[in-house]
């Protein structure tokens, strides 16, 4: 490793951000409804532990990837019962579900698999990695594109299909209605709780597909706290993307691609810290650009529409 | 009136109390599923927080940058502004305090005062441009909070790690140890309980006061229930904000401040996001409805629930981690209850709930 930019980077970029940007595409969806999800962290975690915990059960990748989507699932909707049915402040809700998340995980660890720290299999299979066809013998192109899990293209489909989804069909403009301004929508007869429910739950699957790539993708253990603050990255990712699914996609590709600079700066010795900051210095800087209507409305500072 | 007032107060304390066992239920079943005792295990939890003098005293050391935090958050709450950025506040207080410790001349009182001036103003600052660029820009304090969180972590983290990191010290990203002279005085002999536990307990009833009887206190209150009333009331949203983040990011800076000052002695990298202060702290505001007293209570309950569960992992076959299931499950029930009072203000709660 001699050069600081190689292609390599590049290829360590797609692995690094497609975590993130699955999480990314939830918070994107519920921040549509009007729901700001704080809780993709704990659902991420979670989906990193049911998916090691599935294919412990069942020895299968695909039934873990489905046994975790179930569980983060059922947590999913448990945030949205509070948040939506209960109408509880979803920041708190989704605070106490991280806290939750990192507690159970550690806990079931230990409970399930009798260790503390990490669990790690050697014989356990982990995802696997695809090569395209064509593309893996075009020279650069291939070993960048080509050799990843299958999660990673699924990320970059799924951020594709929602565009679509959110700008080109008659759901989505519902969808983004119900965030845009909740009593016009319901007055519309928008069923408003079952697109908030949707999208909540659609959070949760997309943040379990998010875990299990971290956990079965490049390695297959679990270890505590192992999202280490992805979830809140994935959130700032949403900001900075303006909950557009390709604007997330550019705005995950950035925090990935500033992940695997701060990675290889390390073998140098040099301070990371400045290229680890830029991303959030950039949102904070896009911020000032992209006012954020409802915010405004809510404080009393616009004329309500 | 008076009995009025009584079932007001029951009704207050009631709500934490349920939410308080429901959570233990919960901890009960998980010790349950694991195998453990639940008598045995919640035993060692009790014994673990307050079992002898110096357990005690060790769960309120942890309880200071708690409370502290808690105030800080409360305060902002208070006021209708959810401030997340305790933790980047608190990570600044503490470095500012650690260097004019370090680098003020003068004898052991004056470097000591130093310290916490500079805590509060760069806690109070950090929050502040936050609070700034809310007013002036108009960005979301929820967002800009938590990001500047991250910017302070990383930019403490790169100072203790290459411009100001001790000399020919363990290797460590720390800065250098302060002088004894500026240490906190301990409360108790050869125990860790410092006197940054009575300036919190002293803050927190003036926090009180400030709120309940002062017109400042007043204008708070009213902005964070009811912002349009308070606008038509004529008071100015921004100049209060910038005033209650500014005290609220000084409470949080406070925090970090009596970390280094009482218990590690210098700024050590991650000292104050490892155990996770700052969460605690807005756990403990959530816990007591923003109630600085509350705060002081909760924040102590959580400590014990912590130091508690320390001790369960010292005697017990069961985990640590014990401890964040009953606390998380705390507070899911009890934000069930905030459920109540919310709907009453749906409007308000948009703000800082519905922002996206």
């Amino acid at each position: 490793m001699d050069t600081l930019l190689d292609w390599s980077l590049l290829s360590s970029t797609l692995r690094t951000v497609a975590p993130l940007l699955l999480a990314a595409l939830g918070g994107a969806l519920c921040a549509r409804v009007g729901i700001f999800n704080v809780a993709l962290e704990g659902m991420m975690l979670t989906g990193a532990f049911t998916a090691i915990l599935g294919n412990y059960l069942f020895g299968n990748v695909l039934l873990a990837i489905l046994f975790a989507c179930v569980c983060v699932g059922v947590l999913a909707l448990l945030f949205g019962y509070l948040s939506i049915q209960l109408q509880a402040n979803a920041i708190v809700v989704g605070t106490a579900m991280n806290f939750l998340a990192t507690g159970l995980t550690a806990f079931s660890l230990f409970a399930i698999f009798g260790v503390k720290g990490q669990y790690y299999d050697q014989t356990m299979k982990g995802l696997p990695k695809w090569d395209i066809p064509l593309i893996k013998d075009i020279p650069v192109v291939g070993d960048v594109l080509s050799g990843h899990t299958p999660l990673v293209y699924l990320a970059f489909v799924l951020a594709a299909g929602l565009q679509y989804l959110m700008f080109r069909t008659v759901m989505g403009f519902r969808l983004m209605a119900v965030g845009e301004n909740i009593t016009a929508a319901k007055s519309l007869g928008i069923r408003v709780r079952r697109y908030q429910y949707g999208a909540v739950l659609a959070s949760g699957i997309l943040c379990a597909l998010a875990g299990a790539q971290l956990s079965l993708g490049q390695v297959t253990l679990f270890a505590e706290n192992m999202t280490a603050g992805r979830g809140f990255i994935a959130l700032v990712a949403t900001m900075l993307g303006q909950s557009s699914p390709l604007g997330v996609t550019a705005s995950s590709l950035l925090f990935g691609f500033m992940d695997a600079i701060s990675i290889r700066l390390q073998g140098f010795s040099l301070p990371t810290h400045f290229t680890m900051m830029l991303p959030y210095v950039i949102t904070i800087v896009v911020m000032l650009f992209f006012k954020d209507k409802s915010y405004l409305r809510q404080s009393g500072r616009m004329d309500s529409k | 009136m008076r009995r009025l007032n009584w079932s007001t107060y029951a009704q207050a304390l009631l709500m934490p109390l349920a939410a308080i066992l429901l959570g233990l239920l919960v901890g009960a079943i998980a010790i349950w599923t694991v195998g453990g005792s639940v008598l045995t295990t919640y035993q060692e939890m009790w014994k673990g927080a307050f079992g002898s003098f110096y357990f005690t005293t060790s769960t309120l050391t942890r309880a200071v940058p708690i409370i502290f935090a808690a105030l800080g958050v409360s305060l902002a709450f208070r006021a209708g502004f959810f401030n997340l950025g305790a933790e980047g506040q608190m990570i600044f207080g503490a470095l500012a305090a650690a260097l004019a410790a370090l680098y003020v001349p003068g004898p052991g009182v004056v470097k000591m005062l130093a310290a916490i001036v500079a805590g509060m103003l760069a806690g109070g600052l950090w929050s502040t441009l936050a609070g700034w660029l809310d007013t002036k820009f108009r960005m979301n304090l929820l967002i800009t909070t938590l990001l500047l969180n991250y910017i302070a972590s990383l930019f403490a983290g790169y100072l203790v790690a290459f411009p100001l990191k001790e000399k020919g010290g363990s290797g460590g990203a720390q800065t250098a140890m302060l002088d004894k002279s500026v240490w906190m005085p301990k409360l108790f002999d050869g125990m860790t309980l410092h006197a940054g536990f009575i300036v919190a307990i002293v803050i927190a009833v003036l926090l009180a006061l400030f709120l309940r009887y002062t017109t400042k206190g007043y204008e708070i209150r009213m902005l964070g229930s009811n912002p349009l009333f308070a606008a038509y009331g004529g008071v100015n949203r921004g100049r209060l904000m910038l005033m209650s983040m500014m005290m609220s990011g000084a409470l949080a800076g406070l925090a970090g401040t009596f970390e280094v000052l009482g218990t590690q002695y210098r700024y050590i990298d991650n000292m104050l996001s490892t155990p996770g202060y700052a969460w605690s702290g807005i756990m403990a505001t959530l816990l007591a409805g923003s109630n600085p007293i509350g705060s002081v209570a909760a924040a102590i309950l959580l400590a014990a629930l912590q130091t508690g569960g320390m001790g369960v992992e010292r005697n017990t076959e069961v985990p640590l981690e014990i401890s964040s299931v009953i606390q998380s499950s705390l507070i899911l029930f009890v934000s069930a209850r905030i459920t109540f009072s919310f709907i009453k203000r749906k409007k308000a709660r948009a703000a800082d709930g519905h922002s996206a």
